[in-house]
């Protein structure tokens, strides 16, 4: 009843006209900025929390919230209308929805991909509402050795479990570590790597890595690499499914929204996994001509499985973020780097010290969530012209706003020259493969880690035994072990097999 | 003398796997980690280690950032010159860097940042579009002429783009762009 009582709070506080308005322009930027390519909502927040210096704190979160969330819809848009591949989140939507758009199904494609966003995302938040408030209770009794592990873990599956390699998954994370070093010290006030420069003392914004990293290395690399984007648009069709596609997808959500959401829970971040497993776990459950259509004319189910796993894990990735202070996306990141800007660090906290902002962000996830299933459904039409703009000039207008972010943070045009520092960094990282979140997770989470380490070393009065003399900190210094290593001996025992298995065809022939 | 001559070069040359990088600018990258990580670890030379209580001081987490970027360095040349990056992905795009879009959008960006103040947030942006999107343009293979219809086409469009972009921020936000002139609106 407590939580009933202030989630009611919650949208008596998210309700008011000007909370609302907030919301909805948040849902449309968002929209908007999924659907743009060259774009996404890392950046889109990144660039406007300058707006936290003057905009209220519940506000500028609701707004923000809605850019998360209406980017997730907008993308699947995208992924489904035009045959290039766009993010990894929509690239398993892409796979089906592509092939249902080629086959003059696009119209029940999107349908499907907005509707079961909807379910995915409201069943993901009363997952929020109802079990962030107890792993709030939980994580009060953790103490730093704890906190430095799950942060750890958060570091570990960030770098080296997602993506390609390990090995430069940790270099990326390792940069994000040295930027984050940066500037003063929080514990002690010695000045670290400022070289000297007054605008270093304050470290180097997470606006301006975020924004050079994503949008204006996106730029750059159109400019350095991209050369001429043979792109074509699948026609839209009337946006509609019959009673057979709603007997196809219902079961196909559920089951997205199913897996999607314990993956968002953990502190491990990605999209990657949950969408793949929905994907492999809709083809596996076809039968007769509805499995014939994966692969050929595009089945349903590979829409409204990934799609709904993709909301589920985004919107359940909020839970670790908002009471445990773990990013672990690139947009939670930022979002992160926005309560930091107003003074504060989720965590378990949060839910006594902010109540009401979190609930009313809460509330405002339930009417964010519908404003985009009306802004998604009947007004695709009107998102889908965003896809004219050419790219040279959205390109070069992504510039104009990248140059708000990074100089309306801290109004100094060092930042400026620096942005595109970063932007070539990260022009040099796409080109050789290296993961870019891990840079971002790593800058921002990485001071706090260290103010828990250090924490912790002191607790323990100066021995690192600490972390292995309590029982809950130990079991996250095994499961961190166990991340590292299981993924590995599992793609080695699965590769042995293989060959062996590859080698007793050969045997046989 | 012999003359560089960087395309014939076999090492220098992309790999046949699309656009993913020759060893040899692998093991440049790797290097350069190596370089950064000795840079940090001199810059933690120069930071105190006076640990307090705590038993770790602020020049801890420099001191394994520049360790272990060192081994990630130090791993990456090994990789390089082992075959190549493992499970690297193709980055997409041509092989080859075009230099003179780049060129244009760089001009664009950083001009931009050196007369933002004198000319004001939206004759800077404007600027900055101008010229970047004439680099994008030749980019996506369009024609390199700078027609002056094209070009007005473009100075319209940078100021449609940042003017109500300054105004919104200014105005509405009250966030602090440079302006020419004092009035908040140019």
């Amino acid at each position: 009843m407590e939580i009933f009582d202030a989630l009611m709070a919650g949208f008596a506080t998210a309700i008011t006209p000007a909370n609302l308005l907030w919301a909805l322009v948040g849902c449309a930027l968002g929209t908007a900025v999924g659907v743009l390519p060259g774009i996404g909502p890392a950046v889109a927040v990144a660039m406007l929390l300058p707006i936290t210096a003057k905009v209220d704190m519940t506000a500028s979160m609701i707004f923000f919230a809605g850019i998360y969330y209406g980017a997730m819809y907008g993308g699947s848009t995208t992924s489904i209308l035009l045959n290039t591949p766009g993010e990894t989140a929509s690239m398993v939507t892409a796979m089906e929805g592509n092939k249902m758009a080629k086959s003059g199904r696009a119209g029940a494609a999107l349908a499907t991909a907005a509707i079961g966003s909807f379910v995915a995302g409201t069943v993901a938040t009363v997952v929020v509402t109802l079990f962030a408030p107890t792993v709030a209770d939980f994580a009060v009794k953790l103490g730093p050795p704890e906190y430095f592990m799950l942060m750890v873990l958060a570091f570990t599956t960030v770098s080296a479990v997602l993506g390609q390699s390990s090995l430069r998954g940790m270099t990326a994370l390792f940069a994000g570590l040295a930027l984050g070093c940066v500037g003063m010290d929080q514990i002690s006030g010695a000045a670290r790597y400022t070289g000297g420069k007054m605008e270093l003392l304050d470290g180097i914004d997470i606006v301006l890595v975020a924004v050079g990293l994503f949008a204006v290395a996106e730029v750059l690399y159109a400019a350095l690499y991209e050369g001429r984007v043979d792109e074509s648009q699948n026609r839209l069709t009337r946006v509609h499914m019959t009673a057979r596609d709603w007997k196809r997808s219902v079961p196909a959500w559920l089951r997205g929204t199913l897996i999607g959401t314990p993956f968002g829970c953990i502190p491990a971040g990605g999209t990657e996994i949950p969408t793949f497993l929905s994907y492999a776990t809709e083809k596996k459950l076809a039968k007769g001509e509805d499995k014939a259509e994966f692969g050929t004319k595009g089945a349903i189910e590979g829409v409204a499985g990934p799609e709904a796993a993709n909301n589920a894990t985004v919107t359940a990735a909020l839970i670790p973020l908002l009471t445990l202070g773990i990013p672990t996306s690139n947009t939670t990141a930022v979002l992160l780097g926005a309560f930091q800007n107003y003074g504060i660090n989720p965590g378990p906290q949060l839910f006594t010290s902010s109540g009401a902002l979190v609930w009313a962000l809460i509330a405002s996830l339930y009417i964010g969530n519908l404003m985009l299933l009306v802004l998604n459904l009947p007004m695709v039409g009107l998102w889908v012209k965003l896809l004219k703009i050419p790219r040279p000039q959205l390109y070069a207008g992504i510039l104009i706003f990248a140059t708000v972010g990074a100089y309306g943070m801290r109004q100094s045009t060092f930042d400026l020259f620096l942005l595109f520092g970063i932007g070539l960094l990260g022009v040099l990282m796409r080109r050789f493969d290296f993961p870019t979140a891990p840079v971002v997770v790593g800058m921002i989470l990485g001071p706090l880690a260290e103010a828990q380490m250090r924490n912790a070393v002191s607790i323990g009065e100066g021995s690192w035994w600490i972390f292995l003399q309590r029982p809950m900190s130990l079991t996250l210094v095994v499961i961190v072990l166990a991340v590292l290593i299981l993924p590995r001996s599992l793609r080695h025992w699965a590769e042995r097999n293989l060959a062996r298995a590859h080698q007793s065809v050969d045997d046989v022939s | 003398m012999t003359e560089l001559a960087p395309s014939s070069d076999p090492n220098l040359t992309p790999a046949d796997g699309g656009s993913v990088p020759s060893p040899f600018w692998q093991a440049a990258v790797g290097a350069a980690v190596i370089l950064v990580a000795a840079g940090m670890a001199f810059g933690a030379l120069q930071i105190p280690g006076d640990a307090g209580y705590g038993g770790v001081g602020p020049n801890f987490l420099p001191w394994v950032c520049a360790a272990v970027l060192g081994l990630c360095g130090v791993l990456l040349v090994r990789e390089a010159l082992t075959g190549g990056y493992r499970q690297a992905a193709d980055p997409g795009g041509a092989p080859r860097a075009a230099l003179v879009p780049f060129a244009w959008v760089t001009a664009g960006l950083m001009l931009n940042a050196a007369l933002i103040v004198e000319l004001g947030f939206i004759i800077g942006c404007t600027l900055c579009y101008l010229l970047a999107v004439q680099g994008l343009r030749r980019a996506n293979g369009q024609t390199g002429r700078l027609a002056p219809r094209a070009l007005a086409v473009d100075l319209f469009t940078g100021l449609a783009i940042s003017a109500p972009v300054f105004w919104l921020f200014t105005q509405f936000l009250a966030i602090n762009l440079p302006g020419l002139t004092t009035t908040g609106w140019l």
